[in-house]
């Protein structure tokens, strides 16, 4: 019981945020998925896949950090996370560069 | 009392794994951590069909020439080599309108947990339910996105365009109305003259992680269908 207590008074140290913070994460969320709209119809040519994916990979780690509580929680359940998503990534690495043939994917 | 509030992953007589974390809570993030294995296999076949679509047989061309474009076949504008013209099926202010309520309900969700785990009832109840109408609403956009398509040619075995999509946003569909009939399930608890128990922080949180999922999925799928062209 005291391994749990002093557990869970360690992995809640840091305080959770507030309304007001949470609130204004959700506005930098709209915000991000305003700006993703507008660089999606400019002419940003080859900038424009690096662009989305980083502002897609900042909404995403802000969700899972902050919405669902994996900055405060015990690392272990991080490192869950992270196997199955760095996991998930190689699966789509690896079947975009089997199917990459010439400079193209192709399916035939 | 406030660490009472705030430390919903050890409610009294709560299960432990040998890690010192609530067993549920480390099922329901091994779950989530599966969940991007799942996902993950969908999107990258996806991305592989959405990269190599064939021109379609001339009588697609014919059932679905409408006003001088084909439609119902490519997710973008494009032009075909003999110079017709293929109208894309995707609707990305449609889309990003669903996309907002959806993002919307996360906030929702996770304004439900605050007042769960700040013994503010009142507060849990009306985010929770405020969550499962943006959840219904964001349904409602998929069940009218998938009808459009369907109207325009483009269904399951149209092309492995129309296939890989409906498999990813069907299933993410499905997935997205397993968590309304959970958010359902809690609110429909919280009403009990027992309410939710003294767990009731940490079923909310619980779904919770379940929901802010959801939308992260949808994160990803957005970017990767509606934003990066063809």
């Amino acid at each position: 019981m005291s391994v749990e207590s002093g557990h869970a008074a360690g992995a809640h140290e840091r305080s959770h945020p507030t309304v007001r913070q949470y609130l204004l994460i959700g506005l930098l969320l709209t915000l991000i998925t305003v700006v993703e709209l507008i660089a999606s119809y400019s002419d940003l040519g080859s900038l424009l896949i690096p662009i989305l994916f980083v502002l897609s990979a900042v909404k995403f780690a802000v969700v899972i950090a902050y919405f669902m509580h994996l900055r405060f929680e015990d690392a272990l359940l991080t490192r869950i996370f992270v196997v199955g998503f760095v996991l998930a990534s190689a699966i789509l690495i690896s079947l975009l560069a089997l199917f990459w043939t010439d400079g193209a994917i192709s399916n035939r | 009392m406030a660490e009472a509030a705030h430390a919903p992953s050890h409610a009294a007589g709560a299960p432990h794994s040998a890690t010192g974390i609530d067993s549920r809570k480390l099922l329901m993030w091994i779950f989530l951590a599966s969940e991007c294995l799942f996902f993950g296999a969908l999107i990258s076949t996806y991305l592989i069909f959405k990269g190599d679509i064939p021109f379609p047989p001339a009588s697609f061309i014919a059932d679905h020439l409408h006003g001088g474009e084909v439609t119902g076949w490519f997710p973008s504008d494009r032009i075909g080599p003999d110079g017709t013209e293929y109208a894309g099926v995707l609707n990305i202010p449609v889309t990003s309108a669903s996309t907002f309520v959806l993002l919307m309900s996360s906030v929702a969700m996770v304004l439900a947990v605050f007042g769960a785990q700040n013994g503010r009832p009142k507060m849990m109840k009306t985010w929770l339910f405020a969550t499962m109408l943006l959840g219904i609403l964001f349904l409602g956009f998929q069940v009218f996105e998938f009808h459009e398509f369907g109207a325009e040619g483009l269904n399951l075995s149209t092309n492995q365009f129309g296939a890989s999509f409906f498999v990813l946003t069907g299933f993410h569909g499905a997935h997205v109305t397993v968590g309304v009939l959970m958010l359902g399930s809690i609110l429909i608890g919280s009403m009990r003259r027992t309410g939710l128990g003294p767990d009731s922080g940490f079923h909310v949180e619980t779904v919770g992680l379940y929901w802010h999922f959801v939308d992260v999925v949808w994160i990803v799928i957005f970017t990767i269908i509606y934003l990066i062209p063809a």
